[in-house]
């Protein structure tokens, strides 16, 4: 089977694996953007680690990334990405509330569906597309359940693993999740798979996650299928729960995050809210402030660069920050 | 003015304005002396040098009382629309309209280095969240916090999709404050697939079909609002005069540029080129002045091209500028290092190219719109340059970074190995702030290090 590599949530995985391709959406580590040459000042360290991973797989077959960011836009670009693989850089528009932005969508989908037939896949029919659909509506829905009975990091790991097309079983051995201490909200852009241990950076200075607000956790997930639209059209319905529902700092106006930012923090008790942001990323960067005025929380603003002092530096500002609150 | 060129200190060209003033020089009421503004605040002016031309005095004049301009239209009833990331479509629309005027927002991004940061542009701007890490354009939503550049616009238009990160954030942030933003979407231009319906767009890039069919479409909502803030009907007819009045200023500015960057010697400065150029975005203002200025501009560049005069030495390094710089005294550094411009690409090289005239208004107007080279894959902002050096004959080509700017880190690789494989012309990278003078030894040094290597190859 052939694969297909990604990052973007807006990239629905239904639809690759409805033409019999297998979905990989990366969580790349720190250490493959240091395999790479090229620029480094104004970089995003995300985007280059992309990179990095993207082109040490063997087995993957195309890398699609999305116009979601300017920096994974021109990462496209990037010398050598591909090695003579296909990149499908998929235009997700910015705007989202009129008729032309939510057909640019579908038709991207439609392009990407192209580009999967001639890798060897084949176009699904409707009935093969709501199946799939509702295969992983079921197994999503199975996910959402167990990510409350985990550690924050637990539960991120579990994302990481139904990413990745794994199955997702409850795990005797992981940690049950925390029922102690100050209660707060990590926010913000993509993970790479070290950055997990922010959790555990967060447990350890006496906190505890009751959100997971970045771009690998649950503010990203579509929303559940309706069924009786499932059947009727099943494109429909995968676009409106992607890109109809899924609120992000990428998109104008920026509605749709602060509808959620009113609801989600709020409704998970947090104290507080930390940022976890790539240095360069201007779209969170620019949010810190309004997070602020938004929910009425102490915002704490952590911006790394995937190496590890940069790691040591935000455990101490983490710490201190949970101190604050108490 | 008599003799060959010179550029002139601030003081100097005052004299020049108040020596024509005396001699009852006809000069449009605007022009005065630099120094006006200098009480204002924008005290960059006395560390430039300025070519010594009448013609260079009306530009300078022109671009300084723009906001001047803006109230007094706003004093006689027109309405303001600031079209932000817009670099030359939505103005032309605009100006269709009589009682409309298009400007620039983002303009403010050169008002920090103008004031020297006396302005507290980037104060304001870090207060909402936009500190140093972001591109200097983040001085626009001071000035939209203290109302102190510009007039509060009517109607707040800007391009999203295919934009760099920092404008689309600073922008949503303006929006933030209490400014509805009428955002559209301009996709990211992409290559069309084999078989695909496909479209040459001015300039030469190439786009599919439906993606300027989602751009006319989303120009069709602009229509509809501006038509609507006018109180007047956008039709076909406004739209094709509007476009045929934006190519003569287009017209007018292809030849001063084709004079200033083929003649020898140079005729023009570096810096006045820069100014004249960002006319071509919004008109400052003022389309019917804009062609004025340009012309008279125009006409003193053929007067020292046929005497074979010039502001820098026969011979000099003839160097392509890539990106518009932060501090606008970097451009005098050209003419100091012994170099002079031979091509720009300024990142509205679309707002140069005429508008097709033999088509549809809204489908020429979106296809200009597409040929942003900022919206579409690097390379091919790369090959329109390759060919423009060629077309200029420049020797070493200069990709001055935006400091922030989300594309900048990647795109100049992209450029500069593109140049170097292809024209093997040396290249330099440089990142200029807004206030270049702490950097100046290293700016200077490194430009002409450049200088340098265009002349030794000469001889080779």
């Amino acid at each position: 089977m052939k694969t297909i590599a990604y990052s973007s949530p807006f990239v629905p995985a239904e639809w690759i694996t409805a033409h019999g391709v297998r979905p990989v959406r990366l969580r790349p580590d720190p250490a493959a953007a240091a395999r790479l040459a090229g620029p480094l000042m104004g970089v995003c360290p995300y985007a280059r680690a992309f990179v990095g991973k993207a082109m040490s797989l063997p087995d993957v077959d195309a890398v699609v990334l999305a116009t979601t960011c300017d920096q994974m836009r021109r990462a496209a670009e990037w010398p050598g990405l591909a090695g003579g693989r296909p990149v499908f850089l998929m235009n997700v528009p910015a705007t989202w509330q009129t008729p032309a932005s939510v057909r640019l969508y579908r038709d991207e989908l439609d392009r990407l569906g192209r580009l999967l037939v001639r890798l060897g896949g084949r176009e699904p029919s409707r009935a093969r597309l709501a199946e799939v659909m509702e295969d992983y509506d079921v197994r999503r829905a199975a996910l959402r359940g167990m990510l409350g009975t985990l550690t924050a990091r637990c539960a991120s790991e579990a994302m990481a693993r139904f990413d990745l097309g794994e199955e997702v079983v409850p795990n005797e051995g992981a940690a049950r999740v925390v029922t102690r201490g100050t209660p707060v909200a990590v926010i913000g852009g993509p993970l790479m798979s070290a950055d997990t241990g922010v959790f555990d950076i967060i447990e350890k200075a006496g906190g505890r996650v009751v959100l997971d607000g970045t771009e690998n956790g649950t503010r990203t997930l579509p929303t559940p299928f309706d069924r009786r639209r499932l059947r009727d059209d099943p494109m429909l319905e995968l676009v409106d729960a992607y890109f109809g529902t899924i609120p992000d700092a990428f998109r104008r106006p920026d509605t749709l995050l602060y509808q959620w930012l009113g609801r989600e923090p709020a409704a998970s008790g947090a104290r507080g809210i930390i940022v976890w942001r790539y240095v360069w990323c201007d779209m969170w960067a620019a949010g810190v402030v309004r997070l602020r005025e938004a929910t009425g929380l102490p915002v704490l603003d952590v911006d790394v660069s995937g190496d590890e002092a940069e790691l040591a530096r935000a455990a101490n500002r983490i710490q201190a920050f949970l101190e604050v609150l108490g | 003015m008599s003799g060959p060129p010179k550029r002139l200190t601030m003081e100097e060209l005052d004299r020049l304005c108040r020596n024509r003033q005396a001699a009852g020089a006809a000069m449009p009421g605007y022009v005065g002396p630099l120094a006006r503004h200098v009480k204002a605040g924008d005290r960059r002016l006395l560390r430039l040098r300025y070519d010594d031309s009448p013609a260079a005095l009306r530009l300078w004049s022109f671009l300084l009382t723009e906001e001047e301009r803006l109230h007094e239209a706003r004093a006689a009833g027109k309405k303001i629309v600031g079209t932000m990331k817009d670099l030359g479509t939505v103005p032309v629309m605009a100006y269709a309209l009589p009682n409309l005027v298009a400007f620039y927002p983002d303009g403010a991004w050169w008002t920090p280095c103008v004031m020297e940061l006396s302005e507290g542009l980037f104060g304001i701007a870090q207060s909402l969240g936009l500190g140093d890490a972001f591109c200097p354009v983040r001085a626009m939503a001071g000035a939209f916090v203290n109302g102190a550049h510009f007039p509060i616009p009517d109607l707040l238009t800007c391009s999203v999709g295919a934009t760099c990160d920092d404008f689309s954030a600073i922008a949503q942030r303006v929006e933030s404050l209490g400014h509805p933003i009428l955002w559209w979407e301009v996709p990211s231009r992409r290559r069309p697939d084999p078989g695909e319906p496909a479209v040459v767009l001015p300039g030469g890039f190439e786009a599919p079909a439906s993606q300027v069919a989602l751009v006319r479409s989303e120009l069709e909502r602009l229509r509809a609002a501006l038509a609507e803030l006018a109180g007047l009907p956008l039709g076909e007819a406004e739209l094709a005069a509007g476009i045929r009045e934006a190519n003569r200023v287009r017209t007018i500015l292809d030849e001063l540029r084709r004079l200033a960057y083929m003649a020898e010697p140079c005729p023009m400065p570096a810096l006045e080129m820069l100014i004249a150029e960002m006319l071509a975005i919004h008109f400052c203002s003022d389309r019917s002045e804009s062609k004025a200025v340009l012309s008279e501009l125009v006409d003193e560049v053929r007067r020292r091209t046929a005497r074979h005069e010039g502001v820098s030495a026969e011979g000099a390094a003839r160097l392509f500028w890539v990106n518009p710089v932060a501090d606008l005294r970097v451009m005098n550094l050209v003419e100091d290092c012994g170099a002079r411009l031979c091509g720009t690409e300024y990142l509205f090289c679309h707002a140069l190219d005429r508008i097709p005239e033999d088509l549809p208004p809204m489908e020429a107007l979106a296809r200009m719109a597409l040929a942003d080279p900022m919206v579409g894959p690097s390379a091919d902002r790369a090959r329109r340059i390759i060919e423009d050096v060629r077309a200029f004959g420049a020797e070493g080509i200069v990709i001055s970074r935006i400091p922030g700017a989300s594309h900048c880190a990647l795109e100049g690789a992209v450029i500069g190995r593109a140049v170097q494989d292809e024209l093997g012309l040396p290249v330099v990278e440089l990142e200029v702030p807004p206030l270049a003078d702490s950097m100046w030894p290293n700016l200077k040094t490194r430009l002409e290090a450049l200088v340098e290597t265009v002349l030794a190859g000469r001889v080779r």
